[in-house]
């Protein structure tokens, strides 16, 4: 096990992993931007360090920077958390050339997973079915036009590298497809400093389910059930839930089987998260994988009793995981709201500005895990969630009657939130009869959502 | 407003500091949210928009340094003095830290909100550098080198590290000697490349805050300048404070 790690990230995600540090009697120095010097994870840290101003670019994006930290504070691994530098192959083989350790996978396993289009490829040959799209990544217009021609109209424009939905456009026309490209491009360039796009066919009505699986070194992989994150708007997940509504426990075993048995295949090491497309007759596609701790993994967490972030940073010390298949057992229905600095009834832009007041929510199956303290000043430079508040009961059905009474019981004061759209959800009957749809949220518009649930 | 958190005071090498020990450096007075939200505003123009298109416009002009102000805000983008003309490089590559008046204003290790002290300290920006407001706890006690976590007052600024590693002073850069702002002080090693500590203003070099060879992180107290000139006023305050 490691002796030291360095934290490279903020927020919730900083404090989840220092917590899984201390469980695991590990020491952690929290790493931090100027605009984070008053954060909790900073406060509660065995040690913290800043590594530069509050441009993440210059922090948190740092390689350098990072890694110095790491070495000047004696750390021997640094944990990325997500986002940031959780993905980057690169980052990863320089954190290893300084004889520290990357926690998640290996550079070269990250090199391997880094393109979304070679990926598709190399887990459809592997026996998992993938949806029909162009053969490769896009040469160029004409290249597009006729690979749009042959895979079929509506089609979806995604970026090979990055995610979050940045870069992917929905066309319904080759013109549509020929005025979209550009931006497409630009877009992904901007984001993910890589250009190349790849086609798949649009699926009208499709669901979001994932399956986390955990690898270790020695080649031995588990899965540890899916997760369900059809409840998004503009590609961005905002209410997660497991198990998924959507497929019978045959089905759901059988996705997750056929999951684990591809990616150990592929060689993959470490936690990870595959991602699939179900359609209206329980058709599953696989579409890309996250090769990080992802946002949601507390669902899994509460339902299996398995610490996910304990497990990665074992599985990256070198340990066998330790336990398997047979051993998890997955109980009862688990739900995460992602609570957002973000004004629904304006187009959810997000705020920033000083938390007043804030009272976490409690009871039975009530987790909250979030950074906020009253007197905390949300900095306007990242992303704007304030926490995440996962909600476990034996059924769905109790499940979501726990959830209206802890969302009700959250107070954040001095900012703006968005617990109205989850609140509209349950109430809404998509949701509760299960029924979710990735573009639902979009089509309907999310201020019909909300005056919708209002009446009810 | 919160209780400063500790936290904010850690350094690398050291550990907690004792609880309930009083934050040097901040403005104490509550702020309400408008305000704080005009700041973040006016924090994410002066990055974006304002600080680059300064420094063009400084760079193509053939002045020595440019100021502007809006409400509780200003800002003023000068020149390396003359000496350092080799020094364009820090200009052009890193604006958010390259100007003395921007990087020096309030105490070091918060760039933010020393240019909110830059408003509560109102009356003593201009006094002499847009570096030398008066938001740090001490008077002109004479306390010695207590420098106050970069806080500045009118008798000295703080050269402050420039990112995560360690540093190295130049063996030529003892107390006493006068540097000119943007003369080189040492450098911080960062995976084996220098990054380097410049004086944030004109003066003399006064006390080192870290040894050479110790990890700092960023925006760290390295080096204190005494600020030359003016020794009737400094006379003065002393005679008050006292």
């Amino acid at each position: 096990m490691f002796r030291k790690i360095l934290i490279a990230n903020r927020g919730e995600i900083a404090l989840r992993v220092l917590r899984a540090c201390r469980t695991l009697g590990v020491e952690a120095v929290v790493a931090y931007s100027e605009a984070d010097r008053d954060s909790l994870p900073v406060q509660l840290a065995d040690e913290a360090i800043c590594i530069g101003p509050a441009d993440a670019r210059r922090s948190y994006l740092s390689a350098p920077a990072v890694i110095s930290a790491a070495i000047v504070t004696g750390c021997d691994a640094i944990h990325p958390g997500y986002g940031f530098l959780s993905e980057d192959d690169g980052f990863a083989e320089v954190v290893r050339a300084h004889d520290l350790t990357f926690i998640g996978p290996p550079a070269n396993v990250l090199e391997r997973f880094a393109s979304k289009e070679a990926t598709r490829r190399l887990l459809g040959s592997l026996g998992l079915p993938t949806i029909p799209g162009s053969n490769g990544i896009l040469r160029d217009d004409d290249h597009a036009l006729a690979e749009g021609e042959r895979v079929g109209y509506p089609l979806l424009i995604k970026p090979a590298a990055g995610g979050g939905g940045k870069g992917m456009r929905m066309v319904r026309t080759p013109r549509e497809l020929e005025a979209s490209l550009n931006v497409c491009r630009s877009e992904a360039r901007a984001a993910f400093g890589d250009d190349s796009l790849y086609l798949e066919r649009w699926l009208d009505e499709t669901r979001h389910v994932e399956v986390q699986v955990a690898v270790d070194r020695y080649g031995r992989g588990v899965h540890l059930g899916e997760r369900d994150c059809s409840v998004q708007r503009r590609h961005q997940k905002i209410l997660e839930e497991g198990p998924t509504p959507a497929l019978s426990l045959e089905a759901r075993q059988e996705l997750c089987t056929r999951a684990v048995r591809a990616i150990v295949s592929a060689g993959y090491e470490n936690v990870g998260t595959l991602e699939f497309l179900v359609d209206r007759d329980g058709g599953f596609y696989f579409i890309e994988i996250n090769c990080r701790i992802q946002v949601e993994h507390p669902v899994t967490e509460l339902l299996t009793g398995i610490d996910l972030v304990a497990t990665q940073i074992r599985i990256a010390a070198g340990e066998p995981i330790g336990f398997s298949q047979s051993d998890i057992v997955t109980r009862g229905h688990a739900i995460e709201f992602r609570i957002n600095a973000e004004d629904p009834e304006r187009e959810f832009r997000p705020a920033a500005g000083v938390v007043e007041r804030y009272l976490p929510p409690g009871g039975p199956g009530v987790r909250m895990d979030s950074h906020l303290f009253a007197g905390y000043e949300v900095p306007p430079f990242y992303d704007s969630l304030l926490g995440k508040l996962i909600v476990w009961a034996p059924t769905r059905e109790a499940a979501i009657e726990r959830s209206r009474v802890a969302l009700g019981e959250l107070l954040v004061e001095g900012l703006v939130t968005n617990v109205p759209i989850h609140q509209a959800l349950l109430a809404s009957e998509a949701f509760l009869e299960g029924r979710m749809t990735t573009n639902l949220l979009d089509r309907v518009g999310s201020s019909a959502f909300l005056a919708a649930a209002a009446r009810a | 407003m919160p209780e400063e958190p500790r936290a904010a005071e850690r350094r690398p090498a050291e550990g907690r500091p004792p609880a309930g020990r009083p934050a040097a450096g901040r403005p104490a007075e509550g702020r309400i949210a408008e305000e704080r939200a005009a700041d973040h505003a006016a924090i994410e123009r002066l990055a974006d928009d304002l600080v680059p298109a300064l420094i063009a416009k400084l760079s193509a002009s053939g002045l020595g340094e440019i100021e502007v102000g809006e409400d509780r805000w200003t800002v003023r983008v000068r020149r390396p003095a003359d000496g350092a003309s080799g020094q364009s490089r820090r200009s052009s590559e890193r604006p958010s830290r390259s100007q003395p008046g921007h990087a020096g204003h309030g105490h070091a290790p918060g760039g933010f909100e020393g240019h909110r002290s830059a408003r509560d300290g109102g009356g003593s920006r201009t006094a002499t550098h847009a570096s030398s407001n008066g938001s740090g706890p001490e008077g002109g006690d004479g306390s010695g080198h207590r420098a106050g976590d970069g806080a500045s007052n009118g008798h000295r600024v703080v050269a402050t590290s420039p990112a995560v590693g360690v540093f190295q002073p130049r063996a030529e850069m003892t107390p006493g000697t006068r540097v000119r702002s943007g003369d080189r002080l040492g450098a911080v090693d960062v995976l084996g490349i220098p990054e380097e500590v410049v004086a944030p203003s004109d003066g003399i070099i006064g006390a080192s805050l870290v040894e050479p060879g110790q990890a700092v992180e960023y925006g760290q107290d390295l080096v204190i300048i005494e600020l030359a000139g003016r020794p009737a006023e400094r006379a003065a305050e002393r005679g008050s404070a006292g």
